[in-house]
């Protein structure tokens, strides 16, 4: 009696796990279109009607995916008849290959990954290469070759933030605030768009001194990281930051921090102190760090359209689909807006950290200050009670946007 | 009657022989040993970050600074040490601070004023969004705390599920955007140069208490030689009154010579219409409200958990669950208490969080769990159930959050810093179950 009763439960539990090992019952929503029902086809549009673009999101709980990146997706592949299909990895390398498994089932023909590791991710890629499905790399680098990354140019963002900054702190104390360490983003890419704006040199030449330097080594030692770039963690780091300053009787000229959630922790622990605002930067054009630039708390928000990339991907996507060939594929003209266009609408090699060459789509940010908040106005990002939140639109300080 | 009376008058039983020794007399203050212990650990941290910083570490600024980190970590072990003690875990901790400050941000900035209708002007709206989020705080801790005393889930299975799903329903609740724009006044409960109650109330408080202290000693006394238990010997009432008087004073000082920042100062000046005296105006700071609010709880917990049946109830079931039964204790309905009021004092700790960050975002309270336990744990309260005191956890809490702190000053990076705390966590622990097992 008691042997089958624990043979029933254990078969019980197998069935359970492998349920739910198959469909990760995730927070976002995973969302099907129907096949073959297009709102609008172009006169010219190809038989792309059964063409399913999957895609692996890696954090879908970030708020600029589901807001900006997954509409630009969705509707570019819809518009044209195609198929979309999703699932979200939740920060989970396992769960990200076990997520493009799941999607090679139902029945992707594209797929389109935000690479959790750029390593890690790499049996996913090969299970995808074997099924001759063609993969794009959306955001995230993944050292593949055959791989076409589509991206805003990460090291562009830091070059812009960093040449903001430096245009309006040349020299004085800077204090820098990094992201996780284990994104490449964090730990090379960004810091090598600021030293391509000139912070090393500078720094060399002693004209900027680094208040938070935990060692000798550049760039690794310079700065402080923020694990899952939390802010809560940035503020508590910044305020430690702020005492020692305060300590040691050094005043913060300028704020290079990698991204918005930091960004927002640090003007967190300024206000705290009651400390002013020394220019700061950041990335994403978050909603609460672009009202914090109306307010004249944060100085640059580089700002990445990624509804742009999102058409951008779905339209490579779709190319794809019809057997297109990665090295010749070619970005219609006005697909996206032309500032934020790559200079060449072909796609173009990239050389990866890896010693991989890639084709490529990149992307321009768009660095974002209190005199050109009318662009996020315009490009639909926020509303401007949201932007304008707090703002006395009468004072001399105001920005435009806001009167 | 009078018989009784008479001896307990006369016969004031004699204290046990001295043999003379430091280590005798230290018994006869019958100072709590362990938390004496951590108090010494604390000040050797503490002096050690002194000197690793060339001497800038100990200033009223940056003690200031820890303590308010501490704080919302502080508030929830008290609740903690309950849990603990009754044989439970309570994992969603983290999450609950998360859902109930996206409460408090999106009742201040959406709700209240736009689908209530109270502007920023109604009196009190900040209150009406605390309270608000407190209820909900409980309520959780309700329903967890049902599902393990009266169903009988394992509190670590109910609790983790807890921790999964709240964190993920905080997603809905602005599509992980961060929500900013906190009424003023709440913003208070983080600190900072407002967000503190100023020189002269924190001399009262030190006042007060210390005269409470003494009260405290003398009542104790009182009531001791009433009952016929013996008694410290006086010179060692006196020197604990000395030293409590001085601690608190001390910490009252140590406030109170931390300063508004210049710009503050001098913004106030002017709008007080106040002369800037030649070397500055210096408006000491005094506690920060997240300060007095730890305190306050810390206060009234203690009292709870020694003076109040609820509090006895708990201890008695974690010492042996079936006695308690046995005894006639409502055990199950005391559980359910014990999540409740931690749930209540996640939202407080919430609310400080909030505060502070004049906002709330998806990852706020973030693996607060994992710093309670351990704050609960080092301060000596034992997973077997039974053992533990809530200014151990408070006191552990300021442990964990000196060495965090003083780790970013001094410019460990961030891994480091967690290298650093798990290690402390094992050592604490450890050392204090050798020395358990050692005293058996």
């Amino acid at each position: 009696m008691k042997t089958s009763r624990l043979a029933i439960a254990a078969a019980m539990l197998i069935v359970a796990a492998s349920c739910s090992t198959a469909a990760p019952a995730t927070q976002p929503p995973v969302t099907d279109a129907p096949t073959g029902a297009p709102t609008s086809v172009p006169a010219t549009a190809t038989a792309e009607a059964d063409c399913t673009v999957a895609v692996s999101w890696n954090n879908f709980q970030q708020p600029r995916w589901a807001a900006h990146d997954q509409p630009g997706i969705k509707e570019t592949v819809e518009a044209a008849g195609g198929t979309y299909i999703d699932q979200d990895a939740n920060l989970s390398n396992e769960q990200q290959i076990t997520d493009v498994d799941t999607l090679i089932s139902r029945g992707a023909d594209v797929l389109i990954i935000l690479a959790q590791d750029t390593e890690a991710i790499l049996p996913a890629v090969e299970r995808a290469s074997q099924e001759d499905i063609p993969v794009i790399a959306y955001d995230r680098l993944i050292e593949d070759p055959d791989a076409l990354y589509i991206t805003f140019n990460n090291v562009g963002v830091g070059r812009a933030q960093a040449e903001a900054i430096l245009a309006a702190v040349p020299e004085g104390n800077y204090v820098l605030i990094k992201g996780d360490p284990g994104d490449p983003n964090a730990s090379t890419f960004l810091p090598q768009g600021w030293d391509e704006a000139g912070l090393k040199d500078k720094v060399d030449a002693g004209d900027i001194t680094i208040l938070n330097m935990s060692g000798d080594s550049w760039p690794d030692e310079a700065g402080t990281y923020t694990i899952a770039w939390s802010t809560e963690t940035a503020q508590d780091n910044m305020e430690a930051i702020i005492d020692a300053a305060n300590a040691e009787d050094q005043t913060i000229d300028a704020i290079l921090a990698e991204n918005d959630s930091t960004a927002l922790g640090v003007v967190a622990a300024l206000e705290a102190k009651s400390y002013a605002f020394p220019p700061l930067s950041g990335q994403d054009g978050d909603t609460a760090n672009l009202n914090n630039v109306a307010l004249g708390k944060q100085y640059v928000d580089v700002w990445k359209n990624a509804r742009e990339l999102g058409k951008a991907a779905g339209a490579a996507a779709l190319a794809l689909c019809e057997g297109q060939d990665m090295a010749g594929l070619t970005m219609d003209e006005g697909l996206v807006d032309p500032s934020v266009a790559p200079d060449s609408l072909t796609a173009q090699d990239f050389e990866t950290p890896g010693g991989n060459t890639v084709k490529s789509f990149i992307l321009k940010p768009t660095p974002i200050t209190k005199e050109n908040l009318n662009l996020v106005l315009e490009g639909g990002w926020v509303t401007k009670d949201q932007l304008c939140q707090g703002v006395d639109a009468a004072s001399a300080d105001a920005p435009e946007a806001c009167k | 009657m009078t018989q009784i009376a008479e001896s307990t008058r006369a016969d004031i039983p004699p204290q046990a022989p001295t043999r003379g020794g430091i280590g005798d007399l230290l018994r006869q203050t019958e100072i709590n040993f362990r938390l004496f212990g951590m108090l010494v650990a604390l000040g050797v941290i503490l002096v050690t970050f002194h000197v690793w910083s060339g001497g800038t570490f100990l200033r009223p600024e940056n003690m200031m600074s820890l303590a308010v980190q501490a704080s919302g970590i502080a508030v929830i072990s008290t609740g903690m040490v309950l849990v603990i003690v009754s044989r439970n875990i309570d994992l969603s901790v983290g999450s609950i601070v998360g859902i109930v400050a996206m409460t408090y941000a999106v009742l201040m900035t959406d709700i209240l004023p736009h689908v209530v209708g109270l502007g920023v002007d109604f009196p009190f709206r900040w209150l009406i969004a605390l309270v608000l989020g407190v209820g909900l705080g409980v309520g959780i801790g309700a329903l967890q705390g049902f599902i393990i005393a009266y169903i009988g889930v394992p509190s670590f299975i109910v609790t983790l599920g807890g921790l999964l799903s709240i964190r993920g329903v905080v997603w809905y609740f602005s599509r992980g955007a961060a929500v900013t724009g906190l009424d003023t006044d709440f913003r208070l409960i983080g600190g900072g140069a407002e967000g503190s109650i100023g020189g002269p109330t924190t001399w009262l408080v030190a006042a007060a208490a210390s005269l409470a202290i003494i009260g405290l000693l003398y009542y104790n006394r009182r009531r001791r030689r009433r009952y016929g238990f013996p008694l410290r010997p006086m010179w060692a009432e006196v020197l604990l009154a000395c030293l409590g008087v001085l601690f608190v004073l001390g910490l009252a000082w140590v406030a109170n010579n931390n300063f508004w920042p210049r710009g503050a100062a001098e913004q106030y000046a002017r709008a007080n219409n106040i002369e800037i005296p030649a070397g500055g105006l210096f408006i000491p700071s005094g506690f920060p409200y997240p300060v007095v609010i730890v305190i306050a709880v810390t206060l009234i917990m203690t009292w709870v958990a020694t003076r109040r049946r609820f509090g006895r109830y708990v201890y008695a079931y974690g010492g042996n669950p079936d006695a308690a039964e046995l005894a006639g204790i409502n055990t199950r309905w005391t559980i359910m208490k014990t999540f409740m009021l931690i749930g209540g004092l996640c939202a407080i700790a919430g609310a400080i969080a909030a505060a502070r960050l004049n906002g709330a975002t998806l990852d706020i309270g973030l693996s607060y769990e994992l710093y309670v336990i351990a704050a609960a744990v080092i301060g000596g309260t034992s997973f077997a159930g039974g053992i533990g005191t809530i200014p151990g956890a408070v006191l552990g809490a300021f442990v964990m959050q000196a060495i965090a702190y003083g780790l970013s000053y001094v410019g460990v990076n961030s891994p480091g810093q967690n290298v650093v705390a798990g290690l402390v966590l094992i050592l604490a622990v450890g050392f204090d179950t050798w020395n358990r097992r050692r005293g058996s």
